[in-house]
C-alpha cells in the first residue's frame, strides 16, 4: 500500500517553531552579539508562538474528537499524531522550559558569550521530547528521544570547566546512549514480532490476532521499557540520576529532569496503554515491580542523602515509581496530571536550590539549609510548600496527583501496589520532612539570599500552582481527562 | 455556616499572617481576640442544634464530579461538642501562650490553622475531605512541636509526624477501596459517609477496611502499643501545643473510631468489640501504671491521657446507649481536665523551669491558688462524683458492663489507680514544707491565668452537676449509630443501657 505523505503544518508547528527559534538564537548571536537579554527574548518569543500554536491544537483536537473524525489527527502517513495527549503533553513541556529557563537565567547569563548554546540547546531538547511525545511510530519516537537526549547531554556538562559538570555529562552520555540502544533494539525485535512501527497498527495487530509465540515481541518489550525506564530515571534504571543531577549545572537541572520525566512517562504511555494494550497482562507485573521497586529504592535512598540535590534526584526515582502507579492503572488521566503537578514542582525545587548553592555550583549540602527559615523566610516558605507537595499532603496538587494515581492502580485491580505506594509516601515524607526540620528548626549562620526577578516569578508560579490545584484540581484534572491518545 | 466555622480560622491566620513580623507584641492579643469569632459561631451553633439523629446544617458542594467527592460538611450530637471544645480550647491555648517570645506571629498562624483543620475534621462528612483535614492538621502540630518545643522538639515532632503519616497512609487506601467499591455497587464512586454506610462488603473486605482505618485511629488515640509517639510529643511541645494535642487532636481518633469504624463496618465492629476492648483495657491499666512511676509531671499527664483514652474507646465498642454516650461525653471532658491539667504544668514550669516533681514540693504554701485548681482538675480527672469525669466515666462502665463485663471490671481498676498517680503527684508537688529555695519566691497565678483556668472550672461544674446539657444533644445520634449497627447486623443492644427499651418492655409487661 502506497501512502501519499500528506503534510499538515499545524501537527508540527510548535515543533517548527521551536527548532526555528533555537536557530534564531544562534543566529542572532553571531551576526550582532547581543546582550542575553535579547536572546532570552528571542526564546520566549519561540515558546510563546509554541504555546499559541499547542492551544490552536487543543481547539482542533476538541473539535476533530466532537466531530468524531480522530483520522484527520494524523499527519506525515501517521508518523506524527495531534492527539490530546501530545498536545496536552507538549504544553506541559513548554511550561516546564519556560520555567526552567526563568529559574536558570542567571546560570544563562554566567554562561557568557556561550549562553546562546545554552539557550539554543533547551530549544532544541524541547523541540525533540515535543516531537517525541506526538510520534504514533516507534522510530520517530527514538528521533525525537535522541535529539532531546543529546541536547541534555550536552546541557549537563554546559559548566566544562568543572570537573563534576564534565563528569556528569559523560555519565549521563554513556549510560543514556546505552539505554537508547535498548530502546531501539526493543523497537527492532516489535517490528520483527509485528512488521509495524506504526503505534495504532501495532495496537490493531494485537487486537487482530492472538500470537502464539511471543518471545521476540516480550523481549522487545522489556528492551523497551528498560530504555525508556532510564530516560525517566525509575529503579532500577536510575544509577545515573544522583550523579547527574548534582553534577550538573543547578540552574538547569530541574529543566532537565522535568521535560526528560514528561516526555520519557508520554512515550510509556504511548507504547504501553496504546500499542500494547492488549498486552496488558503481560507487561503490567513488570511494570508494576518497576513501580514498586522505583518508589521503595527512591524513598529509602533519599533519606540518606547529605546533599539536596542527590536527594532531589533520588525523590525523582521515587516519584518516577508513583507515576508508574498511574500507568499500572491503564489510564492517561491519572499520569498526566501528576507529570504536569511534578515537573511544575521540580523545576521550583531545583529553582531554591540553584539559590541556595549557586547557579552552576555542583555541591548543596543540607547543612547550607540549616536555619533557612530565619535568614530567608520567603525562600524557605517556598521551597517547604513544595516540598510538602512533592511529599503529597493534603491541600497541595501533590495529594491530588498521589491521590488521582493511586484510585487508577485501584481500580485496575493492583492493591498491593496501592499499598506500597502508601507506605512509600510515608517514607518519603519522611526526608521531604528531614530538609524542613533543618530549614525551620536548625539554628544556622550562613548567607541571607535575595531571591531575584525571574526566580521569584519561577517559585511565585510553583507555589500557587502547588496550593492552587491543590485545594481546586478541578480544571487541571478535566484537562487531563480529556487529553486522551487516539 | 459550617463553612464559615472552617474559614473563620484561616481568615484569621491569614489576617495575624499580615501583621508586619516586628510588631511582635500584636500578633497573640489579636490571634486570642480573632478566634473568639469561631467560638462565638461554635457557641451559636450549639445553641440552635436540635437534638435529632439526622446530621444538621448540611452543606454540600461538588468539588470533582468524576471523583465523586464532595465539600460535604455536617454536624450532629458526636462532633457538635468537639466542635465546641476545639472552639473553646484555641483561645485558652493562645493565651496560655505568653512564654513564646521567638517567632510568635508564625507561632499564632499555625495554631489557627491548626483549629481550621481540627473544626474541618469533626464536621467533614465526605470521606475524602475528613482524610484532607486529618492530614493538613500534622503540618501545623508539626511545626508547633518543632519549632517552639523542648530540648527534644525536632525528635519529638518527627515522631509524631511519621507515626500519624503512617497510619493515615493506610487509611487513605482503605478509603480509595470504599469509592470504589461504591462505584462496582452503585455505578460511580462516592466518598459521602452515608452513601459508604450503605455499602454490601464481604466480610473479608470489610475486616482489612477495618482494620486499616483501626490502626489509622488508634496510632491517633493512641491505644497500647502503639502509644509511643504521645509521651514525646507531650513532653517536647508548648504548652498550647498539649493543651490542643491532648484537648482535640486525639480525639480525632476516637471520633473516627466512632464514626467510621462503626458506621462503616458495623459488622466487624461487632465482632471486633473483645480485641477493641481489651486493647483499650490494656491502655487504661498500663497507662496508669506508667503514670504513676513517671518522674515528671508533664509526662504523667501525658500518660494518663492514654489511661483516659482507653476509657472513650472501651466505651465506643461497648456498643451500648450507655457506653457511647460515655465515650462522647468523655472525649469532651478529658479534653477540659487534662487541657486545664496541662495548662497548669505549663504555668509552673514558666515560672521554675522544671517539670520534675522531685524538684517541687510544698508549692501549696507559696501558690495555693495553682494548687487549688490543681487538686480540682485531679479530681475531675479522677471521676470525683459531681464533677464531669464522673459521668463520663459512669455511663462507659455501666455502658461497658452490660457486654464486656470482665473488662468493665478491670477498667474500673484504671479509676482507682488514677486516684493513685493524681493524688500522690498532688501530694509530691503541692503537699508538705517548700523546702527547696527556688520554690519559695514563686508567684501564684496572674489574673490572666485564672482567666484562662476559669471557663474550664465553669464547664467542669457544668458537665458534671446537669450532664444533659451536652446528653440530650449527644444521645439522638449515639442511638443512630446504634440503630444503625442493629439494622445490618444482628446484634442487639442490651436493654438496661437503652431507656427507651426499657421503657418499651415495661409497656409490654402492663
Amino acid at each position: 500500500m502506497i501512502v501519499t505523505p500528506e503534510v499538515s503544518w499545524i501537527a508540527i508547528a510548535p515543533d517548527l517553531v521551536l527548532a526555528l527559534a533555537a536557530a534564531a538564537v544562534l543566529l542572532v548571536e553571531v551576526q550582532w552579539k547581543p546582550p542575553s537579554r535579547i536572546l532570552g527574548y528571542v526564546t520566549a518569543a519561540g515558546l510563546a508562538a509554541a504555546t499559541g500554536f499547542s492551544v490552536l491544537q487543543w481547539i482542533l483536537v476538541g473539535d476533530a474528537v466532537a466531530a468524531g473524525d480522530e483520522a484527520t489527527l494524523l499527519a506525515f502517513s501517521n508518523l506524527i499524531t495531534m492527539d490530546g495527549l501530545a498536545v496536552y503533553a507538549r504544553v506541559a513541556l513548554l511550561i516546564a522550559t519556560g520555567l526552567g529557563l526563568l529559574a536558570g537565567w542567571r546560570f544563562v547569563e554566567g554562561l557568557g558569550r556561550r549562553g546562546a548554546e545554552g539557550l539554543a540547546l533547551v530549544l532544541l531538547a524541547t523541540t525533540g521530547f515535543s516531537i517525541m511525545v506526538a510520534s504514533n511510530n516507534l522510530v520517530m519516537m527514538f528521533l525525537g528521544l535522541e535529539v532531546g537526549s543529546i541536547a541534555l547531554y550536552v546541557l549537563a556538562g554546559m559548566t566544562r570547566e568543572r570537573a563534576e559538570s564534565d563528569e556528569a555529562a559523560i555519565k549521563y552520555f554513556l549510560l543514556g546512549s546505552f539505554a537508547s540502544a535498548l530502546f531501539i533494539y526493543g523497537v527492532a525485535l516489535i517490528y520483527a514480532g509485528t512488521g509495524f512501527f506504526a503505534i495504532l497498527d501495532i495496537r490493531h495487530y494485537f487486537s487482530e490476532f492472538v500470537v502464539t509465540s511471543p518471545a521476540v515481541i516480550h523481549i522487545g518489550l522489556g528492551l523497551v521499557i528498560a530504555g525508556l525506564g532510564f530516560k525517566i530515571s525509575a529503579a532500577p534504571f536510575h544509577t545515573w540520576a544522583p550523579d547527574v543531577y548534582q553534577g550538573a549545572p543547578a540552574g538547569i537541572v530541574g529543566y532537565m529532569a522535568a521535560v526528560a520525566k514528561i516526555a520519557g512517562f508520554v512515550a510509556i504511555s504511548r507504547v504501553l496503554l496504546v500499542a500494547l494494550g492488549d498486552l496488558e497482562v503481560t507487561w503490567l507485573p513488570v511494570v508494576a515491580g518497576v513501580a514498586a521497586l522505583s518508589m521503595l529504592v527512591g524513598a529509602i535512598l533519599a533519606l540518606v542523602q547529605g546533599d539536596a540535590r542527590r536527594m532531589l534526584a533520588y525523590s525523582g526515582v521515587a516519584h518516577a515509581g508513583f507515576i508508574m502507579t498511574g500507568v499500572v492503572g491503564g489510564a492517561t488521566d491519572g499520569v498526566l496530571f501528576y507529570l504536569a503537578i511534578y515537573s511544575i514542582q521540580l523545576v521550583g525545587g531545583f529553582a531554591v536550590v540553584a539559590v541556595v548553592s549557586g547557579f552552576s555550583g555542583a555541591r548543596s549540602s543540607i547543612d547550607e539549609y540549616r536555619g533557612l527559615a530565619r535568614r530567608s523566610p520567603g525562600l524557605a516558605a517556598c521551597f517547604a510548600i513544595l516540598l510538602l507537595g512533592m511529599a503529597g499532603l493534603p491541600l497541595t496538587s501533590g495529594f491530588v496527583a498521589k491521590f488521582g494515581v493511586f484510585s487508577d492502580a485501584w481500580a485496575n485491580e493492583y492493591q498491593w501496589l496501592v499499598v506500597v505506594a502508601v507506605l512509600a509516601s510515608v517514607i518519603a515524607l519522611a526526608f521531604y520532612i528531614r530538609l524542613i526540620v533543618v530549614m525551620y528548626m536548625d539554628e544556622g549562620e550562613g548567607e541571607r539570599f535575595l531571591v531575584q526577578g525571574p526566580v521569584r516569578w519561577v517559585l511565585g508560579v510553583a507555589v500557587s500552582a502547588t496550593v492552587a490545584w491543590g485545594i481546586f484540581p478541578a480544571s487541571l484534572l478535566d484537562l487531563a481527562a480529556d487529553a486522551l491518545p487516539l | 455556616m459550617l463553612t464559615s466555622l472552617i474559614l473563620l480560622p484561616v481568615a484569621a491566620a491569614v489576617i495575624v499572617a499580615l501583621v508586619p513580623s516586628r510588631r511582635r507584641e500584636m500578633h497573640l492579643p489579636l490571634g486570642i481576640s480573632l478566634s473568639i469569632a469561631p467560638l462565638a459561631l461554635a457557641g451559636y451553633l450549639f445553641w440552635v442544634f436540635e437534638p435529632a439523629a439526622d446530621f444538621q446544617f448540611v452543606e454540600r458542594a461538588v468539588w470533582y464530579q468524576p471523583w465523586g467527592i464532595s465539600w460535604y460538611l455536617g454536624v450532629d450530637g458526636i462532633s457538635l461538642p468537639m466542635v465546641l471544645l476545639t472552639a473553646l480550647l484555641v483561645p485558652i491555648a493562645l493565651g496560655a501562650s505568653t512564654a513564646i517570645t521567638v517567632r510568635t506571629k508564625e507561632f499564632v498562624v499555625y495554631t489557627l490553622l491548626l483549629e481550621a483543620g481540627m473544626i474541618g475534621s469533626f464536621l467533614a462528612l465526605d470521606l475524602f475531605l475528613f482524610f484532607v483535614f486529618f492530614e493538613a492538621i500534622l503540618i501545623p502540630m508539626y511545626f508547633i512541636i518543632g519549632i517552639w518545643g523542648g530540648e527534644r522538639r525536632v525528635y519529638a515532632a518527627v515522631k509524631f509526624l511519621i507515626y500519624t503519616a503512617f497510619g493515615s497512609a493506610l487509611m487513605l487506601a482503605a478509603i480509595i477501596a470504599l469509592a470504589f467499591n461504591h462505584a462496582s455497587q452503585f455505578g460511580a464512586p462516592s466518598f459521602a459517609l452515608d452513601d459508604l454506610m450503605n455499602l454490601d462488603l464481604s466480610s473479608g473486605v470489610e475486616t482489612w477496611l477495618f482494620a486499616a482505618f483501626a490502626l489509622a485511629f488508634a496510632i491517633k488515640v493512641p491505644l497500647f502499643p502503639l502509644h509511643t509517639w504521645l509521651p514525646d510529643a507531650h513532653v517536647e511541645a508548648p504548652t498550647a501545643g498539649s493543651v490542643l494535642l491532648a484537648g482535640v487532636l486525639l480525639k480525632l481518633g476516637t471520633y473516627g473510631l466512632l464514626r467510621f469504624n462503626l458506621g462503616l463496618f458495623p459488622e466487624i465492629s461487632v465482632d471486633a468489640v473483645q480485641i477493641m476492648g481489651t486493647v483499650a483495657v490494656i491502655g487504661i491499666i498500663y497507662g496508669a501504671v506508667v503514670a504513676i512511676v513517671q518522674p515528671d509531671l508533664k509526662r504523667l499527664v501525658a500518660y494518663s491521657s492514654v489511661s483516659h483514652l482507653g476509657f472513650i474507646v472501651l466505651g465506643t465498642f461497648a456498643l451500648t446507649s450507655g457506653g457511647l454516650q460515655g465515650a462522647v461525653i468523655q472525649n469532651v471532658n478529658h479534653g477540659l481536665t487534662t487541657g486545664a491539667l496541662f495548662l497548669l504544668v505549663g504555668m509552673i514550669y514558666e515560672r521554675r523551669h522544671t517539670k520534675q516533681i522531685a524538684d517541687f514540693g510544698g508549692l501549696q504554701k507559696v501558690m495555693p491558688l495553682c494548687a487549688g485548681f490543681f487538686l480540682f482538675m485531679a479530681f475531675a480527672s479522677i471521676g470525683l462524683p459531681g464533677l464531669n469525669g464522673f459521668v463520663g466515666e459512669f455511663l462507659v462502665l455501666i455502658g461497658s458492663y452490660a457486654t464486656l463485663p470482665v473488662l468493665a471490671v478491670l477498667a474500673a481498676f484504671g479509676v482507682v489507680l488514677a486516684a493513685i498517680y493524681l493524688l500522690w503527684a498532688y501530694e509530691r508537688v503541692f503537699t508538705g514544707v517548700p523546702d527547696k529555695e527556688d520554690n519559695l519566691a514563686l508567684k501564684d497565678l496572674s489574673v490572666r491565668e485564672i482567666s484562662l483556668l476559669a471557663p474550664l472550672v465553669v464547664l467542669v461544674l457544668v458537665i458534671g452537676l446537669y450532664p444533659a446539657i451536652l446528653l440530650d444533644k449527644i444521645t439522638p445520634s449515639t442511638e443512630a449509630v446504634l440503630d444503625h449497627i442493629e439494622a445490618t447486623t444482628s446484634f442487639v443492644a442490651p436493654p438496661p443501657g437503652r431507656i427507651g427499651d426499657v421503657v418499651v418492655m415495661e409497656q409490654a409487661t402492663e
